[in-house]
């Protein structure tokens, strides 16, 4: 994965840390999160919440940044028409929706507490951000942009006979339409066309029940084996091109183990919990949010270190505008601590209120 | 007698492994979530420096990852392949063009047999006017099952390259990602074979920014413990517990 190219490829720069190209997935936080961005030739897995409906958002921000980038497109889903996600795209605008920088209202009236942490950066997104763009989710892209750009659509409908490596010919069908399609436009290493572009694959809902051969009416561990198999030759594809892949995956109809070769092939893995409809909605700490995102493996690639940042949680928001992937803080502990001091007030003496605690 | 130049006193991890020459089947495990592809790529190091042959068969990364850490860790891979030091199989492209034209092996025992076939003449190529020892590396073998071939088949692609240790001046590392009890299968048959066996694992109780994971070395003497933690030019080891001593050198 040795990429370089005489120029510079539009919507992707090169980590200083590597020189691996990367590209930004559309979501300025999560890109900060990736260490910068997809690095170009990887496979990224991302496991759906229940409904399925914040890793479509992600999937839609990856789309959408690649069509302003001018990226080629190629998006696949047996669930739902694929044109459906090409057509809710958010429309791009020039500046952070909804900045959680808070506004000043002039120098002469600030309050001077704690002035020694004035300077101190509120968040990362102070940060400037040369790769992305930002999206309002409340609007759609216009489609005259979508229609000048180059998108490929696979739905599966048309299935010929089956085949001989996969249980379910769907499978090695997309395979041959993404080989195809990065065959046409010249995404190959070794292909050398006059502009270089990045392919971006966008894959909804691999795996779900629409996925599952004909024959056989359960998830049987063959249709986990195709799944597998799918995505160690979709890495390989990707490994040899100009490509990017992101694939979402719902994760919860699948046992957790047979899931695990899935992540092992794929270069990253995120994992989004919803707290809608679990227990996790009432909790106060967490009302302000929409759930927890999990980075599960980023890959060493051209490295010795992974770029995993450690052991901190976070969690995802979804705002009227965009989605905010931020590190969860516990909120400080005030509320019960005023009802447990109400408990233990310190008495006088011998008789305390605690007494009965030491009689036998 | 180590000298000073030698990888195996100044590099920490190829300090804590003391792979001998003598040792001619090392397996590594990778459990989980870690990744040990480090210990491949030191080893290698090594093998150069003690100016023995490698033929890698990369399943899982790509040559110019193995290019971009070697330089890293002080050699330059694809200038080795050029002088006839190192070899590459890299079978994916084929596989999955394969796959995908759905032209497969009828019996996907026919793959691994010619996988092997490949290695038997590439190790003929490499072996040919010298009598250094050649190493062939194999880059996750668990990679096969996701291939849909039969564990059978697999544990006797370890039984050929067992074969192959006896007769040849050939030594064999193999690595095996383990997250399933199938892949345990594997990897146990692997261990029982192997003169040094090394698992690699993450930390049980979760990620911590200052260790990324654990070393275990068995070998028939017993088992040596080190924890370890990567950095992008470098990979400390140190005995558990001692990471902090570690963090500000």
């Amino acid at each position: 994965m040795d990429k370089k190219p005489a120029g510079n490829i539009q919507g992707t720069i090169l980590s200083t840390q590597n020189a691996q190209r990367l590209i930004s997935s559309g979501i300025p936080s999560l890109d900060d999160l990736l260490g910068g961005g997809l690095p170009v030739g990887t496979v990224a897995l991302i496991e759906e919440d229940l409904h399925g409906a914040y890793s479509k958002i992600i999937l839609k921000y990856f789309l959408a940044e690649g069509i302003v980038s001018k990226h080629s497109t190629l998006i696949a889903s047996q669930d739902i028409n694929p044109f459906n996600i090409i057509k809710e795209l958010p429309a791009v605008i020039d500046s952070d929706p909804e900045s959680s920088k808070p506004k000043t209202s002039g120098t002469s009236d600030k309050m001077k507490i704690a002035f020694r942490y004035q300077n101190i950066q509120v968040s990362n997104d102070s940060k400037l951000h040369s790769l992305g763009h930002y999206y309002d989710l409340s609007k759609n892209m216009s489609l005259n942009d979508i229609e000048n750009s180059d998108i490929s659509y696979w739905s599966g409908q048309r299935l010929e006979n089956g085949s001989n490596s996969f249980a379910n010919p769907a499978y090695n069908q997309l395979l041959k339409s993404i080989k195809d399609k990065i065959k046409d436009g010249k995404f190959f290493l070794k292909d050398n066309p006059s502009k270089k572009s990045i392919l971006r694959i966008g894959i909804h809902s691999l795996g779900s029940p629409m996925w599952l051969p004909y024959r056989k009416a359960l998830h049987s561990i063959d249709s986990s084996r195709d799944l597998d198999m799918f995505i160690f030759c979709l890495r390989a594809l990707v490994r040899s091109a100009y490509a990017v892949a992101v694939i979402t995956i719902p994760t919860h109809l699948y046992h957790e183990v047979s899931l695990e070769r899935c992540v092992h092939s794929s270069d990253i893995a995120m994992r989004l919990q919803a707290f809608c409809g679990t227990e996790l909605e009432s909790n106060q700490a967490l009302s302000d949010f929409h759930g927890f995102f999990y980075l599960k493996k980023i890959a060493a690639i051209n490295s010795l270190a992974s770029k995993h940042p450690g052991s901190v949680e976070y969690v995802f928001k979804l705002r009227r505008k965009k989605l905010v992937i931020e590190t969860l803080h516990l909120p400080p502990d005030i509320q019960e601590s005023m009802d447990s001091k109400k408990n233990d007030i310190p008495s006088v003496g011998c008789g305390g209120s605690n007494k009965h605690l030491l009689e036998f | 007698m180590l000298s000073l130049t030698d990888p195996k006193s100044n590099n920490p991890v190829l300090a804590s492994l003391q792979i001998k020459t003598s040792e001619k089947i090392i397996s590594v495990k990778e459990n989980g979530s870690a990744d040990s592809n480090f210990i491949l790529t030191h080893l290698i190091k090594q093998i150069f420096y003690e100016k023995n042959k490698i033929l890698l068969i990369g399943l899982h990364n790509t040559l110019d990852h193995y290019q971009n850490v070697g330089k890293k860790l002080g050699y330059d891979f694809k200038k080795s392949i050029d002088d006839h030091q190192a070899g590459i199989i890299e079978p994916l492209d084929d596989l999955t063009q394969k796959i995908i034209e759905d032209d497969v092996y009828e019996n996907k025992e026919e793959l691994v047999k010619c996988l092997f076939g490949e290695i038997q003449s590439q190790i003929a190529l490499l072996s040919e006017s010298t009598t250094q020892q050649i190493y062939l590396i194999v880059d996750d073998l668990s990679h096969l099952l996701d291939l849909g071939v039969d564990i059978a088949h697999i544990i006797s692609f370890i039984n050929y390259c067992n074969s192959l240790v006896d007769t040849e001046n050939v030594a064999v590392v193999i690595n095996t990602h383990v997250c399933n009890k199938i892949d345990e299968i594997i990897s146990n048959t692997l261990q029982y074979v192997s003169d040094v066996h090394i698992e690699v694992a993450s930390l049980k109780t979760g990620r911590s920014t200052d260790v990324t994971g654990v070393i275990n070395v068995s070998r028939d003497g017993g088992t040596n413990h080190y924890q370890y933690k990567t950095f992008d030019r470098g990979v400390k080891t140190f005995h558990p517990g001692q990471a902090i001593f570690n963090m500000y050198k």
